[in-house]
């Protein structure tokens, strides 16, 4: 049964945006995911993803404060909704199955 | 430093709106910070890729508007408003429609005509392959392109030449009387044209066969092939045609033949018409001359492989004929694309440079500019009434139309105006087309074909864009604020604008009017000129069936003693179209080169010069008197001048080494159209010629007519009198420019016409527009004739502009036209000015009336209200 549909990236960004917690905007979601896992990521690539996890109902978003390197635009948060976090949980869980079932002997051979 | 702009306005345009802030910021505050750390162009380029990066689905907008118009409510609201506005502002309605119809409908007219002259040969399937063959001729004038060749050209390259596929000869028009007479079968006789022609005819031609197989039926040397036309008058019933025999018979031979096939009547569009086909072989067997390489009596048709390049196939062919006979040398032979004959038919040094290809172009031109003399009303009545339609705009932009929504509703009105003027144009045509059929000798007619529909269909869509597109644009873009305020000046670009447009109609009619004149004085020219000779009461005929040579001089001498004619002669060939061509002449001092020359030498009878009514300048003409007529020549003073004797009466000329007396030299005198100067003219004494003129006396001409007939009837039983005037021959070589003149009178005419309207409008409503001005003006003490010129002062000075710049143009014009006449009319000041003054005239009248009109008003009148 396919519950929850979530690729790799954007698992990344929705536990990015609870590690977060409250400050969670375009720019920060970006230095962190960049700062944690040493990747680039693109303003483009970010902003699709929020934007369809957002449609999916897994985020919520609020427009904030605005600041003056901003050129007054304001900030839009994103925080993870209850049904977000049980996406999250679905796949954490299912992924901790699968590395049950995994043989031990396949890890150990090189 | 600010970060870029361009980016973020790219962003702005293709972001969703919802998204955009945000995401600004997002990339602002990154920006920011980037430029701290990593410096300024690093930070910028950044940005740029980030932009770049962010143009992808999720983020793109939708392109089509937001929001969904209801797009059959607002048309039918467009529809309304155009309806409104053409109940309300009649005059400017009637006179966009009047515009746009005549102007349509002279377009269409034209299009028809020209898309007809296109189509003349094309019918051919195999027609981008089918070529003629060309002859050039080295003369003391230049050179001669001629289309006739040796009878044996055609299967002599169809041998020796790997590119040809086909080729074939017919006979040429100075063999058409062997293809000329009376067919009869199962006794109904009927006068008959055909052609003679090889058996490849029916490869080159794609003339339909209903009935035979094309490659066989003119196989055989008695079988003919005959249109259905023919058939269904000669045979009753028509069923079972093929295999039956019909007589033949004209001036050279009677046969009889053998029906071996049927083809569909020839089309109206093929420059050749015929009812029967007959081998070509017939004209070898019975005449010795045809069959000889240095005599020309054939049109030869190539059809060549696909791919061949025509500029080598020209070079490898050029000296065809001097390898054949040594006195051919000095002709080239090349090939020109059958088709494009019909259109390029003009040769000069040897290459085609147009023809009647001159005036599809000059028609094209025509019918473009009566249209666009039509649109420009349209766009400057349009504009000119801009203030009535200020307010509505205004509000309708304050409301939050958008300017293309604006723009799409002028250009459907200017459409719609197109489209109503369609329907009245397409009755104009109906009701001209007869009328214009007469004029161009066509048998044109609308066609409700696609592609005829949709060309007018597109011509009616352009017209309607281009008289639309100024006026929607400059409607469309006024300011609302300023508009609903009230203030409404006009623009002094506007003004200019709509000057400019007035001077540019004025200007064409101007133009035309030049045009017309010009036209008509070179055919008067060619109708007074005084030709060297009298063609007026000089009747010709072709004497036809077998003659004994005594047989003419009885004839001859029994048409001078009927009671009316003057004189009477014979010629070979035909004074207008074709008299004989001879090399080989040579005179003392003469060069080689010399002998090669072609020249007109006709073969005469006695009483020819004086029929004609050619004056002699020295000597005497062909007489009863003398003995040994055959070795004299009669020259005309070109031909004194090239020779080059001071007293030439008594010397020799040499002919093919016979040598020739000069017995008497005539003035030059214009035997073919004035489009070619006057050639050198050996005439030889020949009593055989078979065209007979008589002159007759005024006044006498019917009764004469018929004791000619008469005597006619009496020595050609079986044979009808067809005789033609010369004057009316000689009017034939002006055919096209006849035409030309005929129809630009119309044209010329047209365009003054939808012009002066258009000016008609543009008073009335600048005088409408000032008529409180006036009513003031008129309470201060101004009379009717200063308020005249006041309102016309500024109409006038744009008139003279446009006669002024016409004048060049039309000089131009003229000029070019007028080249491609040898004699010609000198451009006299007086056609520009007359031009000029008419159109002045002309549009004075038009302004004037209406301006009259204002100016008799009374002030209380237009001043009580408000």
């Amino acid at each position: 049964m396919r519950k929850f549909q979530i690729g790799e990236f954007e698992e990344i960004v929705l536990l990015t945006v609870g590690i977060l917690h409250g400050n969670a905007y375009g720019v920060t979601i970006k230095d962190e995911i960049e700062g944690r896992l040493d990747r680039e990521v693109s303003v483009g690539a970010l902003q699709t993803t929020l934007r369809r996890l957002e449609k999916k109902g897994f985020l919520q978003s609020t427009h904030g404060e605005s600041t003056k390197s901003r050129g007054g635009r304001p900030k839009l948060y994103f925080t993870i909704t209850a049904y977000g976090k049980r996406a999250i949980e679905y796949t954490r869980q299912t992924r901790n199955e699968l590395w049950k079932s995994l043989p031990q002997l396949v890890l150990n051979l090189d | 430093m600010p970060p870029p702009k361009l980016p973020l306005k790219l962003l702005k345009w293709f972001c969703k709106p919802d998204y955009h802030l945000d995401i600004e910021g997002d990339l602002l505050e990154l920006y920011d910070h980037r430029k701290k750390t990593l410096g300024d162009k690093k930070a910028k380029f950044l940005l740029i890729k980030d932009v770049l990066l962010l143009f992808r689905p999720g983020i793109v907008r939708s392109f089509t508007t937001s929001q969904k118009l209801n797009h059959i409510a607002m048309l039918r609201h467009n529809f309304i408003l155009t309806f409104r506005s053409f109940k309300r502002y009649k005059t400017s309605f009637l006179i966009n429609i009047i515009g746009l119809s005549t102007g349509l409908a002279s377009a269409l007219l034209i299009y028809l005509w020209i898309n007809d002259e296109l189509n003349v040969d094309k019918f051919h399937d195999k027609d981008g392959q089918i070529y003629q063959i060309m002859q050039n001729f080295d003369t003391p004038n230049g050179i001669v392109t001629r289309n006739y060749t040796p009878a044996h050209l055609a299967k002599a390259l169809l041998k020796e030449i790997p590119e040809v596929e086909f080729a074939t000869s017919t006979n040429t028009v100075y063999q058409s009387n062997w293809a000329k007479g009376i067919v009869s079968s199962e006794g109904i006789f009927m006068d008959a044209k055909g052609i003679l022609a090889d058996e490849d005819y029916f490869s080159v031609f794609s003339y339909n066969l209903i009935r035979g197989n094309k490659d066989l039926v003119l196989e055989d040397k008695n079988s003919i092939v005959i249109s259905e036309r023919l058939a269904k008058k000669l045979f009753k019933p028509t069923e079972n045609i093929i295999g039956k025999t019909l007589e033949w018979k004209n001036e050279n031979l009677r046969s009889i033949f053998q029906v071996s096939g049927i083809f569909e009547n020839t089309p109206l569009n093929s420059t050749v018409q015929f009812d029967f086909i007959i081998n070509y072989n017939v004209l070898l067997d019975n005449n010795s001359e045809s069959r000889d390489w240095n005599s020309d009596h054939a049109y030869t048709y190539l059809v060549l492989k696909e791919g061949t390049d025509t500029e080598r196939f020209n070079e490898k062919i050029a000296g065809f004929l001097g390898s054949k006979h040594p006195q051919r040398e000095k002709c080239s032979l090349f090939v020109q694309q059958y088709s494009k004959r019909y259109l390029y038919g003009k040769y000069e040094n040897g290459v085609p440079v147009g023809g009647r290809i001159m005036y599809v172009r000059l028609f094209f031109a025509i019918a473009l500019f009566i249209l666009l003399i039509a649109c420009i009303n349209f766009m400057n009545l349009s504009t000119a009434q801009a203030s009535r339609k200020m307010k509505a705009i205004g509000i309708k932009k304050a409301i939050g139309i958008n300017r293309g929504a604006l723009i799409i509703q002028f250009l459907g009105e200017s459409t719609l105006m197109a489209i109503l003027s369609l329907a009245v144009a397409l009755l104009i045509v109906v009701l001209l087309l007869p009328q214009f059929n007469i004029i161009t000798e066509k048998h044109l007619h609308l066609n409700p074909d696609i592609p005829d529909t949709l060309s007018i269909v597109g011509i009616v869509l352009v017209t309607g864009i281009i008289s639309g597109i100024y006026p929607a644009f400059y409607l469309s873009g006024f300011n609302p604020a300023t508009v609903l305020k009230g203030k409404f000046g006009t623009a002094f670009n506007e003004l200019l604008v709509r000057r400019v447009l007035v001077i540019f109609q004025l200007t064409l009619s101007a133009v035309f009017i030049v045009g017309f004149l010009v036209i008509y004085k070179q055919i008067e020219l060619t109708q007074t000129k005084n030709l060297g000779y009298d063609q007026d009461n000089v009747i010709t005929f072709q004497r036809q069936g077998e003659i004994d040579v005594n047989g003419f001089e009885v004839f001859l001498s029994e048409l001078k003693n009927t009671p009316g004619v003057v004189n009477a002669s014979t010629i070979a060939g035909n004074i207008m179209k074709q008299i004989n061509l001879n090399a080989g002449y040579s005179w003392q001092g003469s060069t080689p080169e010399d002998g090669e020359i072609v020249f007109p030498s006709p073969e005469v009878n006695y009483n020819f010069i004086e029929t004609l009514g050619i004056e002699l300048k020295e000597g005497r003409s062909f007489s009863h008197e003398y003995s040994n007529e055959f070795s004299k020549l009669v020259i005309n003073e070109a031909a004194a001048k090239m020779i080059g004797f001071k007293d030439p009466i008594g010397k020799y000329v040499k002919r093919n080494q016979r040598e020739m007396q000069i017995i008497g030299v005539v003035k030059n005198f214009h035997y073919t159209s004035l489009h070619e100067s006057i050639r050198p003219v050996f005439f030889r004494y020949g009593p055989n010629g078979r065209t007979v003129m008589v002159k007759i006396k005024n006044g006498a001409e019917e009764t004469t007519i018929e004791n000619l007939k008469e005597i006619y009837e009496k020595f050609h039983p079986n044979y009808p009198f067809e005789f033609t005037f010369l004057d009316e021959d000689y009017q034939m070589l002006y055919d096209s420019e006849n035409k030309v003149s005929a129809l630009s009178k119309y044209f010329a005419g047209l365009a003054i016409l939808i012009s002066c309207l258009g000016l008609f409008g543009l008073a009335s409503f600048t005088t409408e527009r000032r008529i409180k001005e006036i009513g003031i003006r008129k309470i201060m003490g101004s009379n009717a004739f200063d308020i005249v010129r006041l309102l016309t002062g500024n109409f006038t000075k744009t008139i003279i502009i446009s006669i002024v710049i016409s004048l060049p143009a039309s000089y131009l014009l003229a000029k070019n036209w007028l080249d491609s006449f040898a004699y010609r009319i000198d451009l006299e000041w007086w056609y520009f000015a007359g031009a000029g003054i008419l159109v002045l005239f002309i549009a004075w009248i038009t302004v004037g009336l209406q301006t009259i009109k204002a100016a008799r008003v009374n002030p209380v009148n237009c001043l009580k209200d408000e």
